[in-house]
This record gives C-alpha cells, sequence and structure tokens, in this order.
C-alpha cells in the first residue's frame, strides 16, 4: 500500500529486546499522535545482503513489537531492522536500529534450578537456559552450545544465621553438605558468560528448608 | 597579571599501586592565583604511527591538584607518555614530559584485604574489591602435618565465596594473593589466617 | 591467567574485556556511519573453521592491516566523533598483541600460511572496492566481528 512519506513522525526508540536468542523488535509510538489509531509496518536486513525483506506478520499492525526471532535465528550474522507509522494515506519515514548482533547481544536468561534437601545438605541441579526455538517440537538447543564458557553464580542463603555465599560453577550440579539441620536456605542462581559486557536475569529466589535432625528426635523418645 | 612566561611544571612522577596510577608534579607557584593544570598521554600507538598526536586525559583535562590519576587512560600494557601543562588566564607554560614512559607492569602489587568467616562447617572467604583487573589465587589447607594445600581462583572481590566445607574440630587456615592477568604478575601472599569450628579466628 | 593461544602462537597481557568495553563505548557511532550495508568484509569465508594452525598467520595479516590501514586512516575520525580514548584502547592493545605474534616461517608450513593468506585476501579484496574512507570506515565498525572470533583462541 504506497503512502505519503513523512507525513507523519517517525516511531522513536526502536530496539532489539533479546533474551536467550528471542528477538523482539519494539518501539514508542510517534510523538504528537495520542488518540490517532496509527498502525506499523516492519522491515529487517540480514548485514552483508542485498536488500531489505518484509515481515509479513508484522504489516499493518496496531501493536509496537514484532517478534523477529525466525528471521535473526542465525546469531553470528549482524542485523538491522526498521518500522514506519501509518495512518490512512499518510505514513512516517522508516525509524531504523543499530546493527544487531544476536550472539554479542542477547541476554542470557538464569538455568532452571531444582533444590531437595535432606537434614545436612541441599542439592541443586541446574538446567542450562534453552535457545529461542520456532516450534516446541524443534529438538532445543542449550546456550552452552553456543557459549562454551558459560558459568553459573550460585548464591546461598542462610535465613537462620543471615549469611550468604556464593560460588561460581560450570558443572549443573552441586551439593552443599554439612548444612545445619531444621534451617531455611535460599538459593539464587545467574548465569555468567565471561567476555563482552552482557545483560544477565538472576534466576527467581527459590527457598528450601532442610530437614529436621532425625538423631536428636530418636533421643527424645 | 604581572606574570610574563608560565613555568612549566617540574618533578613530574607516577605512583601506581595495585593498577591505580597516579601522575605528581610539583605545583606552578604564583601568589594569589590559582593555577589549572593539563594532562595529556600518549600510548606507543600514537608514538609509533600518530607522534603528533596527544590525547587530553580523561579527568585531568583542566585539573587544579598538582597530581591526576591517570588509571582510565592507561589501558593496555605499553609504554605510555605523559605531559602536564600549566594555565593561568590566558597564559600557558610549556609542555613539561614524563622522564621515562610508564608501563602499567610496573605497578606495586599488595596482598589484598580478606574476611574468613564460617557459617556451621563452611568456611567462606571475602576478598578486597580491587577492580575488574585482579583475580584472587586462594591457598587453603587443614592445620594437621602433611596436610594438603588446595587452591581456588576467585574472580571477583566484594562478595563472600564458600572455600570449602570444614570438619569439626580441625582448624583451617587461608592464605590468598592477587593475579593481575593484563600484566601477568602477582602479589606476595598475605598473611595466613586460620578458624576452627566452633572456635575464633586463631592468631598464628 | 588467561592468555591468547593462537596455534602455537602465545599472547599474555592482554585483557579482552578491555578491548570489548572499548568497542562498546563507541559502537553505535562508528557502526551508525557506516552506510554500506550489503558488504560485510569480515565474511564468515573469511574467519569461518580457521584452523589452530592457521589462526596465528590470519591474525597477525589482520592486525597489521587493522594497526598500518584501518586505524592510521580512521584517527582522524575518531578525534571529530570523540572516540579517541576507546580508539587508543584498541589500538594500543593491538600492538602489544602485534608484538607478542611470531608466526613461524618455516617450509612444512607453506601450506598452511597460503590458506591464511587467501582468507586474509578475500577480506583485503572486499576492502579495496570500497572508496577508501568508506572502506575504513566499515573496517572499523567490524571489529566486533574480529573480537568475536578472537574470543574462540582466549582461554
Amino acid at each position: 500500500v504506497s503512502c505519503v512519506s513523512g507525513g507523519l513522525p517517525k516511531p522513536t526508540n526502536i530496539t532489539f529486546l533479546s533474551i536467550n536468542m528471542k528477538n523482539i523488535l519494539q518501539w514508542n509510538p510517534p510523538q504528537g499522535l495520542q488518540g490517532v489509531e496509527v498502525t506499523y509496518s516492519v522491515q529487517y536486513f540480514i548485514y552483508g545482503q542485498k536488500k531489505w525483506l518484509n515481515k509479513s506478520e508484522c504489516r499493518d499492525i496496531s501493536r509496537t513489537y514484532c517478534d523477529l526471532s525466525a528471521e535473526t535465528s542465525d546469531y553470528e550474522r549482524q542485523y538491522y531492522a526498521k518500522a514506519k507509522a501509518i495512518w490512512g494515506t499518510n505514513c512516517s519515514k522508516w525509524a531504523e536500529t543499530g546493527r544487531f548482533y544476536p550472539f554479542l547481544e542477547t541476554q542470557i536468561g538464569p538455568p532452571e534450578v531444582a533444590l531437595t534437601a535432606d537434614e545436612k545438605s541441599i542439592s541443586i541441579v541446574l538446567t542450562a537456559p534453552k535457545k529461542w526455538k520456532k516450534n516446541p517440537e524443534e529438538s532445543s538447543i542449550s546456550l552452552e552450545q553456543i557459549y562454551s564458557n558459560l558459568k553459573y553464580n550460585v548464591s546461598i542463603h542462610n535465613t537462620k544465621s543471615n549469611r550468604t555465599w556464593s560460588q561460581c560453577v560450570t558443572n549443573q550440579t552441586l551439593v552443599f553438605g554439612w548444612l545445619e539441620p531444621d534451617t531455611l536456605y535460599c538459593v539464587l542462581v545467574e548465569s555468567f558468560v565471561p567476555g563482552p559486557p552482557r545483560l544477565v536475569q538472576p534466576s527467581e529466589k527459590q527457598c528450601v528448608s532442610t530437614l529436621k535432625d532425625q538423631t536428636s528426635t530418636l533421643k527424645v523418645k | 597579571d604581572g606574570v610574563a612566561v608560565l613555568p612549566a611544571p617540574q618533578n613530574l612522577s607516577v605512583q601506581s599501586t595495585n593498577m591505580k596510577h597516579v601522575l605528581t608534579w610539583s605545583p606552578v607557584i604564583v601568589p594569589e592565583e590559582i593555577i589549572h593544570y593539563s594532562v595529556e598521554y600518549q600510548g606507543e600507538y600514537e608514538s609509533l604511527y600518530m607522534s603528533h598526536i596527544w590525547i587530553p586525559s580523561s579527568w585531568c583535562s583542566p585539573t587544579q591538584g598538582p597530581e591526576c590519576d591517570i588509571t582510565d587512560d592507561i589501558t593496555a600494557t605499553v609504554p605510555y607518555s605523559l605531559r602536564v601543562r600549566a594555565t593561568l588566564g590566558s597564559l600557558t607554560s610549556a609542555w613539561s614530559t614524563l622522564k621515562h614512559p610508564f608501563n602499567r607492569n610496573s605497578t606495586i602489587l599488595t596482598p589484598p584485604g580478606m574476611e574468613i568467616t564460617k557459617d556451621g562447617f563452611h568456611l567462606v572467604i571475602k576478598l578486597e574489591d580491587l577492580g575488574p583487573q585482579f583475580e584472587f589465587f586462594v591457598a587453603y589447607w587443614k592445620r594437621e602435618p602433611g596436610a594438603k594445600e588446595h587452591v581456588k581462583m576467585v574472580r571477583r572481590g566484594g562478595i563472600p565465596v564458600h572455600l570449602e566445607t570444614m570438619e569439626p574440630g580441625a582448624a583451617h587456615c587461608v592464605k590468598v594473593r592477587t593475579f593481575v592477568k593484563a600484566i601477568g604478575r602477582h602479589s606476595a601472599f598475605s598473611q595466613t589466617e586460620c578458624v576452627k569450628v566452633q572456635g575464633e579466628a586463631l592468631p598464628l | 591467567g588467561q592468555e591468547f593461544q593462537f596455534g602455537p602462537c602465545q599472547v599474555e597481557g592482554v585483557v579482552l574485556q578491555e578491548l570489548w568495553e572499548a568497542f562498546q563505548a563507541m559502537k553505535d557511532i562508528v557502526q551508525a556511519q557506516d552506510n554500506i550495508t550489503s558488504v560485510q568484509l569480515l565474511r564468515k569465508e573469511v574467519l569461518q573453521n580457521v584452523s589452530e594452525a592457521e589462526s596465528c598467520y590470519l591474525i597477525h595479516a589482520l592486525l597489521e592491516f587493522y594497526l598500518n590501514t584501518v586505524f592510521k586512516n580512521y584517527h582522524h575520525k575518531a578525534v571529530e566523533f570523540r572516540i579517541l580514548k576507546s580508539f587508543s584502547t584498541l589500538a594500543n592493545n593491538f600492538i602489544v598483541i602485534m608484538s607478542k605474534l611470531q608466526p613461524s616461517q618455516e617450509k612444512e608450513m607453506f601450506s598452511v600460511r597460503e590458506s591464511a593468506r587467501r582468507r586474509f585476501l578475500l577480506f583485503q579484496r572486499a576492502f579495496k572496492q570500497l572508496d577508501r574512507e568508506a572502506a575504513v570506515t566499515k573496517a572499523f565498525g567490524e571489529v566486533d566481528i574480529l573480537l568475536t572470533w578472537m574470543e574462540n583462541f582466549y582461554q
């Protein structure tokens, strides 16, 4: 649909929000058009290729984001994306992102954390974060396969002594032994990839209580 | 201003400890006047490829004090030339250049501060935060004849890190030194500190 | 401590994190000046599947080119865009790496050397096909691709 370009102000703050290679293009509506029913169209470009490509699922949309994960799934390539505002026969110029490099810029999500406790120990099983995939049936790619130096910062808080300490690990199972029985411990885990500064997302805090000391209960009987 | 020519600052020198580098010089004195100084630097690249180019220091162009923290400017392990000049209003002195270029691999490395604590049977260490350049080489052992020394590399200071699980009744000892990747050097070891489960830190 | 290991060539005294931070500080400004988005100099054919043995020759050729051609001709822009400090960090650390690379000149290594040279020529040819200033701007904007490849050899 052709329109008069430049008749509207451009969308603003257009960037990629990328977590585990799920790459969402997002922007703010053009300024000064409150209350106006604006729609948007999106295109993307693979650096080193020849043409801008349409994202058909994001043509004439009213939302201000567009999932370009499939189009930018080759994380070793670099990309640009752009969006324009449309209202009737008027449209804005394109608002364009900087060069987007998924390998460097994606945020590394936290691992899945499973805790089991007994009297004096807590075992922690970590499952590496997974790369975004198009279909649930596709086989998963762990981010460990992409970032061979992926590590985990595990911090554990003793709620009784109010002490916290941490440990940097690469393997996915660890056991904290010699803990205090009948005590609530809380665990937080962060994925970490040495190298370029990357945004990191810590896991949800999970707490588990060590069991009561069986020997003392036997004595009581 | 009654000052025909402003003298150039003298006695330039760099004090560098734990990768914090400070350039100092003798102040230029003009009674009842405030003198400002500008600091510039050149790395090996600039002196080899662009000898006419000097880069203004991040924090001291201009500055009032007769010293300048050049840590943020020295970002490679190469010789850096440094120069300073004084200014008073429209008057500027000649540049005074550090006699010998400064290389950060000459920094003095001191043993790091450390805090040993225990949480139940767990030996925990918190190291002085000396910045991203520093890693810590932690040696720990059970204090008994023939005990094996264990080693752990700790990548960051400032956060409590789990060292090991201690056996009840035995004293466990720790010493640590820093390692600076950028210059491939380490400090001397710190004092050894020992701690016993259900006991306070024991003097050596 | 951490160091580069480009096959037989070992390089200490460079903290890759410092290079990343320097480039990240100027990435948007530098890459925004590159309008020829249809050309990538450091393409997959140049950097993908480089053997350990080749890597020392290739990094030596690339860094030499960057120091003698790219940085030298981009310096005035670094002044213009006020990114001299970050520019200086990259340039001086590239000098440290270059000074420690001693790629072997032995005869047995001829085919490996040639393979690395062909890769470098792919890059250089693409560079020469562009207008000089545009090529220098593009090459400087692709330092993140170069650092990502170098990261594979950082242990």
